[in-house]
This record gives structure tokens, sequence and C-alpha cells, in this order.
């Protein structure tokens, strides 16, 4: 027999549980392609749909980013925990001396890095598809804001697809809770786009809405240490 | 006599209006191994995803490894060792990843060498890079056997361990069930195969409908002799 483990440091767990999901996605490629396919698909629809290139979308920059990178993420949270799920693996996490929040934390950052791939198309794609005027110096201030709103998407997510995970009608439940919670976070990053997109630069309304975000995320925060044991236990 | 490394006492759990477990009450010592037969919707399998600090216990107390559930149960999981029905490994990751995994987890010291000894005895190093989708069923039980025994658990609780077990996982996981009788780790084994019982086992608690009805050694005892004590304690 040999040694015993020791009391396992949070920062290894969650290491090694972050390493576990970035490398089923890179072994089967399912989310992240599936997610960049839908954004862009999305956005082109919403290209043909609302006319020409000769009309000015600028206007609507922010909201078509935000509802696309709304729904874009309930499908990636949705199948956040497909592995745990289908292939019954769930007991294992919950057997290992693991504390639940980092659980979250683990899916939390995974959800995280998806959507900053997910933007890196994103974000140049809606300059090209919709806006006239300057659009390229305000990407810095736009990806900003998506870092902030990211946060918030990646702690809703994980907590709704946590809840949803042990009920039957999880895929008709997850985007009933989760979209509603999504509300803000499309108001106040659609909003803030619309504040330098285009050459407006308003920099005191960017600044409320990225301010209102971290406030968001922060309250998410604090939900998730504060219900996450509850989620997982039975 | 040193501490049991399970104390449960009027142990219920209950799925909805039904009890699938009723006012249990066990003691398992270290060097034990307890095997829990009955039939299906005995409560054997809710009795030990209790004791896996799986399930909360409805009512009673339950005791492992000296923490009481569920306050103590992150400290008790640290010297669990879990073998349930699904072999709870990522089919889309290789033996070697699975097992970096929990070593992550569970703190493992000089885990890739404790890794490489794991994949060696179990006959699995071979195929140590492989998907576990690729592997057969037996393969992929070893590695079960393997995630179990990875962090060195006192306390290993198994969940009809020879099921989908080849010829060589079933002689790997017998010798590491004798081991504990000498080590002082304690194994809980629920199985349907009585027969098997006197081999792996030397005490047989029957379960029906919730309740343990028959606890006994089963030292010395040919598998007739055990699967008449078991459908008499049964009938």
């Amino acid at each position: 027999m040999s040694a015993p483990a020791n009391r396992p440091r949070w920062t290894r767990q969650l290491r090694g549980l972050i390493r576990k999901d970035l490398r089923l996605e890179l072994r089967t490629r399912e989310t992240v392609v599936a997610m960049v396919l839908f954004a862009v698909v999305t956005l082109t629809i919403m290209q043909f749909g609302f006319g020409t290139r000769d009309d000015d979308l600028t206007r609507f920059t922010g909201g078509l980013m935000w509802v696309t990178l709304a729904f874009t993420a309930v499908l990636g949270v949705g199948r956040s925990y497909v592995a745990e799920r289908e292939q019954g693996v769930l007991d294992g996490l919950l057997v290992s001396p693991v504390p639940r929040v980092l659980l979250l934390a683990a899916k939390a950052i995974t959800i995280f890095i998806y959507l900053v791939i997910v933007e890196i198309v994103v974000i140049p794609l809606v300059g090209i598809f919709f806006v006239k005027g300057p659009y390229w110096d305000a990407i810095g201030w736009i990806a900003l804001v998506a870092l902030i709103a990211n946060v918030c998407i990646a702690l809703a997510g994980t907590l709704f697809s946590g809840l949803a995970l042990f009920t039957r009608a999880r895929d008709l439940i997850l985007p009933v809770l989760f979209l509603p919670a999504l509300v803000p976070v499309v108001i106040a990053g659609a909003g803030a786009t619309h504040a330098v997109a285009g050459g407006a630069y308003d920099m005191s309304e960017y600044r409320g809405y990225t301010l209102f975000l971290v406030g968001y995320a922060i309250l998410f925060l604090l939900v998730c240490v504060a219900t996450y044991d509850a989620v997982f236990d039975d | 006599m040193p501490d049991p490394l399970i104390i449960a006492r009027g142990l219920t759990h209950a799925y909805g209006d039904r009890r699938a477990v009723a006012g249990v009450n066990l003691d398992v010592a270290p060097g034990e191994r307890v095997a829990i037969a009955g039939p299906n919707g005995a409560g054997k399998s809710t009795l030990l995803r209790m004791m896996a600090t799986l399930l909360r216990p409805g009512a009673g107390t339950l005791q492992v490894l000296g923490e009481e559930l569920p306050a103590g149960a992150r400290r008790a999981r640290l010297g669990i060792g879990y073998l349930a029905h699904n072999p709870l490994v990522y089919l889309d990751l290789s033996p070697r990843q699975n097992l970096d995994l929990y070593a992550d987890l569970c703190g493992v010291p000089n885990a890739a060498r404790r890794i490489d000894d794991l994949l060696e005895r179990m006959g699995l190093l071979a195929r140590a890079e492989d998907p576990v989708r690729v592997l057969s069923r037996g393969m992929t039980q070893r590695l079960a056997l393997a995630r179990m025994l990875l962090h060195a658990p006192r306390l290993l609780l198994l969940d009809e361990p020879h099921a989908g077990l080849d010829a060589a996982g079933t002689a790997l996981l017998d010798a590491e069930l004798e081991a504990t009788a000498f080590d002082g780790r304690a194994a809980v084994i629920v199985t349907h195969e009585v027969e098997r019982i006197g081999a792996v086992a030397d005490r047989l608690v029957v379960m029906r409908a919730g309740r343990v009805v028959l606890d006994e050694p089963v030292g010395g005892r040919s598998p007739a002799e055990v699967r008449a004590r078991y459908e008499g304690a049964i009938a």
C-alpha cells in the first residue's frame, strides 16, 4: 500500500479540473466550434435580415452583438456538464475531496475561455457587418466590456447549468432560467458597446454600464459561493 | 480494539415516500471486509452511497473514518475509494489523463510515478494514451480500479465490483480485497454474487426492504453454505 494522499491544495484541484475540460474540448472539438459557427451564422443572418451594407446599422451594433453572444452562451453553457452527465462521471468528482465551489469555478473559467474565443471572431465581424465609421479604435474598449460581461455570463451559466443538471427537462429549464439572468448583461453590454462604437466615445455612459456589469458579476459570485454546495448535495 | 471506520446508527434514507434504507445499524472495523447482499431494491446501493458521502442520511447518524456526516464529508472523502456501476472516468480522455485528474483532485504525492505504477499493475501501460472510449469493458473496469486505489484510500466502497471485470481484473481486485484484511483498511462490497462472498469478504450483511436482516461472519463457510444462509435470510 502506498502513502495516502495529502490534503489537496485547491489550486491543484482547480488546475486539474480546468485542464480536464480543455483536454476534453481539444479531443472532441464539440463546444467551441459549435459556438463560433452559431455566432457567425447568427450574425450573417442578421446582416442579411437587416439590410444591405449601404444601410447604417451602427446604432444597432451593441444590441446585435450582445443578443448573438447571449444565445451563443446558452449553447455553450448547455454543454458544460454533458460529459459528466452522459458518461456518468459526476459521482467520481463528488466523491473526491473537492470543495463544490471549485467545480463551479472550474466550469466558469472554462466557459469564460470559450466565450473569449467566440468574441475574438464576433467582435471584428460585427465591425465588418454593421458599423459605418470608426470602430477599430474602440475595439479595446469593447473587448474590455466583453471580458467583464463574460464573468457574469460564466458565473450565471455555471450556476444554472448545475441546477438544471439534476432535472429531467434540463434542456428546457436551462434557457428558461439562464436567459432572464442575461437580460441585464445584454442591456449593459449593448449600452457600453453603443457608447464607443462608430466613433461616439461617450465614456461616461461607457463607464456607467461597465460598473454595472462589475456589480452584477460580484452579485453572481456571492450567489454562487452561497448556494453551490447545496446544488451538488444530494 | 481500534475504532471502527464506519459507525451507522438508525441510518435512514427515503426517495419521496419510499424508504430505501430504514434504520440500519452497522459497524465496520479496520481490516474487515463486509459484503452486503440482498434482492433488488433492498437498499444496498443507497446505503453504500451514503457511506460514500454521495447521499445525505435522512435520519440517524453516520460516521465514516472518524468524521460525522454530512458535516465532515470533505475530510472523510480523503480516505474513501469508491467503485461504482459506472467506471467514473471520462471516455474521451486517456487512462493517464483520467488518473492525472483524480490525482490532482485527491492531492496524490508523486503522482506521475504512482500513475505509472498503477497503470502497469492494471496491465494498461501500453494503452495509457488511448482514449478510454476505445478500450475494452474489462480494461475500462481495471482503469476504474486504478482510479479507486490511486490515493491509497483507507476505506474501499465497492458496488458490484466484479461486474464487467475480466479475469485479470478480477484477480487484481480479489488480491486488493485480500490485502485490506492485513493492512488496516476496510472494504464494503455490495454484491449479487452470493457464491463469491466467502472468497472476498469475511462478514455477510443481508438487507431486505431497507433493513439488515442478517449480519454474521462467513469465514470458513462454503459457497453453498453462504447461499443457504442468504436465502434463509431473505425468505
